[in-house]
């Protein structure tokens, strides 16, 4: 018989609705299963100072409705995707790269071996739910360094996930500047989600982002994937770009990126290592980045799709509601592998044993529990008196300790801008979430 | 803190969609339905009716057969032989009729078609007739006069006696069924089990607004009203008489700054939406609320009575209440009685005599249920094992000024006692004012799940006002010695053999009921059923002769301290 799922209570005193005010009216968050509503405006400043009577009407739109999971819970999935570290190398030389090139400072000093990634797709395919999709990404150093492990992979996997019944899909995070037309067909046969690292036009990515004799990698970048973007098949390729606190020029760099032909554009702020965002950093990078929102917004309540990826997910987290303890499925759906065929919780953790919980042989359930119970949000001492607990959960757990009242101010920031613009969207353009009706009516 | 406005929250993304409430996490289940969804509250006829189609009974009026009823035919649409043979086989009868079942269910299954050609059986007022279901034709009158159409006949039919159907089938093949009329309802007067969910509704309008479009006949329910009062702009001046003469409720013309044009015997339809518009616009019909739309939200009611101070105390009032709604049902019943049989009598007297004394019986029936419900309440009050029934008489019932009284005097339905019966039946004051001060008390104290008994009491008094309204109405345009059978209403004299019988038949109910409160749930619903019995059958029929002699129907004090008076707390 197995235990009940282990819960950490929430404090009964913590927030539970934020309210916020959008071009379209007011509305109100309703913090716990991220629930918004449209508010009248007789009732507007009642949650400006909410007495007993209001905390009642949010208590009840706060409860957990069918088919959502308590938020209290410590849930332990089976892992539903992971990455394999394929890759101990790199021919690039990036200022800021947490995985030491893949090397993981010494940790992870050879590259996967073909039996360790099968060991690894078998364990992950034994124990997944067969009813929703698998995904097994490709990081490294670069992937495409190690190549042939790429496409045995690939093959095996999905030969293995049609023998079982399972939809396997794949994922890859490359600097692009190996990519070979073989490989690009393997990315397209299989309908890759792609993600091209790329900071930005040629002075800002050559500077940040190197070769390792000191060369430039842009024009490499955009010679190796233009094939792609002009012809992707099945794939999905969006570009990412690393922002540090030393240039704010989101929308340049974005305008630059989209100029190759990228439908997707997402930034990734830089929080841990050298030329991080710190201090005031993280008030301009919000300026930024919601200045560039705003004028993507634009277009896109025009009519036109949305480019940039941080805006885009926010949106349709925001519109099914996501909700959760977690900042990501680390430790919980996802896991990621290192050459020796250990599962870490996260693949910036490769090497970093207290987040190793298991290896190609099972879990260590009882560790994984730990890990999950003390990173869950209601765990977090600063967490539980913010309105955005359960959008952000804290934040990546390997930055948690980098965690300042200024980077939380960010999160918080664009959480209202994203939801302002959630709500101007949908009274805009009722359709942006059920594309399928336009293809239906065209 | 002040109570929220009646808001409406618009869901914004698909969480706050997905929020329905969870019962256990903040809905209160209370016993019974709202008055909205019974029977008595609907508009429940046959053309095709709103809640449910009354026509979809005789689908299934002969046994193991479902049947399309036209105006000149009958035609089997499904028949269950299975269900046949194994009643057959269960009753141990010859195997004859499976066969038939089988026959038709294979012919149906082939397309083949099967009719009722004759059906034989006994038809209520009509007796035993053997009917050529293709010739029955209206208007059929005088002796041996027949059903005028085949749903006529059918619905005729007395549930239980035999049926004899002579069917024709595929190829001029003749078979013959025999079987009872089915029962529509089972012992608990619910559907019977072989009607399917979905059945009794599957013939309605849809939606029934189109209904009101083609039927402006003025006779709706005021839950589907087709005419209502317009809805009063915020200057207008509610008793100016433009603003209170009833509208049509689907007119085409929405603004309400001035007043719509009046509802009359002419065709709406040129001022009515049409259907199309209906589809579009229906969410722009406005709600009816005592008799007219409103477009704001409506707040609730609140009770407006003081809380009493201890749980003995609400105890207290809780024996009085059950014993005022003994005293008032014995004062209707006393008026109910006391009205002429309109059998003979001429219209419009006799219309509304009916009407009257169907009210009267209603309401006092009403209050023997307000009765159980407040005993309900107090076994709900009560810790287990100590609950006593309140079956005592109120020896005086509230009057018109807080802590007034007056004394229970049956009598006959004259202009004064219906005037009374008015009264004490008017919202907020009288028997409401000792109902709202025990709702104020459980809202403060609980257990809230027995408040809802309490407010269906409350609501349900002001449906008798009304209803009391109407009575004054329809009585007060005749002389009382013209609907009364004895203007001097005098009780029946001491020693009155059926006075006594009366009596002792009174007390058997009060002993039943007390044993079925007592004991409770289904334990206790066979003396509640038996007492139910009684009242309608061998009590009712006592005192329909004790009336017929020109006495009042009254019920004597009896010193049992269970079923003595009781006084005002």
């Amino acid at each position: 018989m197995s235990a009940s799922p282990p819960r950490v209570a929430g404090d009964a005193e913590n927030p539970l609705f934020r309210r916020f005010t959008s071009r379209a009216g007011e509305h109100v968050l309703i913090v716990p299963y991220s629930r918004i509503f449209d508010l009248p405006p007789e009732l507007t400043p009642r949650f400006d100072a909410p007495d007993a009577e209001m905390g009642r009407l949010v208590a009840a739109l706060a409860t957990v409705a069918e088919g959502e999971e308590p938020l209290d819970l410590v849930p332990e999935p089976p892992p539903q995707a992971m990455s394999l570290n394929v890759s101990s190398a790199c021919n690039l030389a990036c200022t800021y790269c947490y995985a030491d090139r893949g090397s993981f400072h010494g940790r992870q000093p050879d590259p996967m071996t073909p039996a360790v990634a099968r060991d690894a797709v078998d364990r992950l395919l034994a124990g997944a739910d067969p009813a929703r999709p698998l995904t097994v990404g490709f990081l490294g150093g670069e992937p495409f360094v190690n190549r042939a492990l790429i496409h045995d992979v690939v093959a095996y996997a999905r030969g293995r996930g049609e023998r079982l019944g399972l939809d396997v899909r794949f994922s890859v995070t490359t600097n692009a500047t190996l990519l070979r037309p073989a490989d690009l067909q393997l990315l397209r046969d299989h309908g890759f989600a792609v993600t091209v690292s790329l900071d930005g036009d040629a002075a800002v990515n050559d500077r940040r982002r190197p070769r390792r004799g000191g060369a430039g990698s842009f024009a490499a970048v955009r010679r190796a994937i233009a094939p792609l973007l002009a012809d992707p098949g099945r794939a999905k390729v969006a570009a990412r770009a690393t922002v540090g606190g030393d240039d704010f020029d989101l929308a340049g760099r974005f305008d630059a990126i989209r100029e190759l032909g990228f439908g997707e554009v997402g930034f990734a702020p830089l929080k841990s290592s050298a030329g991080a965002i710190e201090g005031d950093g993280w008030r301009r990078y919000l300026a930024a980045l919601s200045d560039l929102a705003r004028r993507e917004l634009g277009g896109t309540l025009d009519g036109r799709p949305l480019a940039l990826t941080n805006l885009a997910i926010a949106l349709r987290q925001l519109h099914r509601g996501a909700s959760a303890p977690y900042p990501c499925g680390a430790g919980g759906g996802y896991f990621s592998v290192s050459a020796q065929g250990r599962w870490y919780a996260c693949h910036r953790a490769i090497g970093d044993p207290a987040y190793e919980l298991g290896d190609n042989r099972g879990l260590d359930h009882d560790r994984r529990r730990q890990f999950l119970a003390a990173r869950h949000v209601h765990a977090q001492t600063d967490c539980g008196a913010c309105w955005a607990r359960y959008l952000c959960a804290g934040g990546c757990h390997q930055e948690a300790a980098r965690r300042s009242p200024q980077s939380c101010d960010f999160i918080r920031g664009w959480l209202e801008f994203c939801l302002a613009a959630y709500c101007e969207l949908v009274e805009r353009r009722p359709d942006y979430f059920h594309p399928r009706r336009m293809e239906m009516a065209s | 803190m002040s109570p929220l406005p009646p808001v409406k929250l618009v869901p914004r993304n698909v969480a706050a969609v997905r929020r329905v409430p969870r019962q256990a996490a903040d809905v209160v289940v209370v016993a019974g339905n709202p008055m909205s969804t019974r029977l008595e509250s609907g508009v429940g006829n046959c053309f095709p009716g709103l809640e449910c189609d009354l026509r979809n009974l005789e689908r299934r009026f002969f046994p193991f057969l479902e049947v399309d009823v036209g105006d000149n035919s009958i035609t089997i649409v499904a028949a269950d032989a299975a269900g046949a043979a194994a009643d057959a086989k269960a009753r141990g009868l010859p195997a004859d009729g499976p066969k038939a079942y089988r026959t038709i269910a294979r012919d149906l299954a082939a397309g083949r078609s099967w009719q009722v050609r004759r059906l034989q059986g006994t038809f209520g007022s009509l007796g035993e007739l053997t009917l050529d279901i293709a010739t029955l034709a209206a208007p059929s009158s005088g002796p041996g006069r027949q059903p005028p159409d085949a749903w006529t006949a059918v619905r005729m039919l007395t549930e239980g006696t035999a049926v004899v159907l002579s069917l024709r089938g595929p190829g001029n093949a003749a078979l013959e069924l025999t079987g009872n009329r089915t029962r529509y309802l089972d012992d608990n007067g619910a559907l019977a089990d072989m009607f399917l969910p979905g059945e009794m509704t599957q013939s309605l309008c849809s939606p029934w607004t189109h209904d009101f479009r083609d039927c402006g006949c003025f006779y709706w329910a005021s839950n589907h009203p087709d005419i209502a009062l317009p809805p009063l702009p915020a200057a207008a001046d509610p008793s100016d008489p433009q603003w209170n003469l009833s509208a049509m409720w689907e007119r085409q013309d929405r603004t309400i700054a001035t007043p719509p044009r009046p509802a009359t015997a002419d065709d709406p339809t040129p001022f009515e939406l049409r259907h199309q518009e209906i589809n579009g616009a229906w969410q722009t019909l406005n709600f009816v609320v005592g008799r007219r739309e409103i477009v704001t939200p409506l707040g609730a009611g609140r009770a407006t009575g003081d809380p009493l101070a201890s749980g003995a105390e609400l105890a207290r009032f809780l024996r009085y209440a059950a014993g005022v709604e003994l005293a008032v049902a014995q004062e209707y019943l006393a008026a109910a009685y006391s009205l002429k049989p309109p059998d003979r009598l001429a219209n419009p007297l006799a219309d509304d005599l009916r009407a009257a004394h169907a009210e009267l019986m209603r309401i006092a029936i009403g209050e023997m249920k307000h009765l159980r419900a407040v005993n309900d309440v107090l076994r709900g009050l009560a810790a287990p094992g100590t609950f006593q029934p309140a079956l005592q008489v109120a020896s005086r019932v509230p009057g018109q000024q807080p802590g007034e009284t007056r004394p229970v005097v049956p009598r006959a339905a004259t202009a004064a006692a219906i005037r009374d019966f008015i009264d004490i039946e008017r919202p907020s004051v009288s028997v409401d004012s000792v109902y709202a001060r025990i709702l104020a008390t459980l809202e403060r104290d609980g257990p809230h799940d027995l408040e809802q008994s309490v407010r269906t009491i409350m609501a349900e008094g002001e449906d008798h006002f009304e209803t009391f309204l109407a009575i004054q109405q329809w009585l007060g345009r005749h002389q009382e010695t013209d609907y009364l059978r004895s203007t001097t209403g005098a009780p029946p004299p001491a020693g009155d053999a059926g006075h006594k019988t009366l009596q002792a038949g009174y007390l058997d109910l009060l002993q039943r009921l007390h044993r079925g409160y007592t004991l409770g749930g289904t334990a206790g619903a066979p003396f509640v059923n038996q007492a139910r019995s009684d009242m309608v059958g061998p009590i009712d029929a006592t005192a329909q002769a004790i009336a017929e002699r020109g006495f009042l129907v009254v019920f004597d004090r009896i010193d049992d301290p269970r079923f003595a008076p009781i006084d005002p707390p």
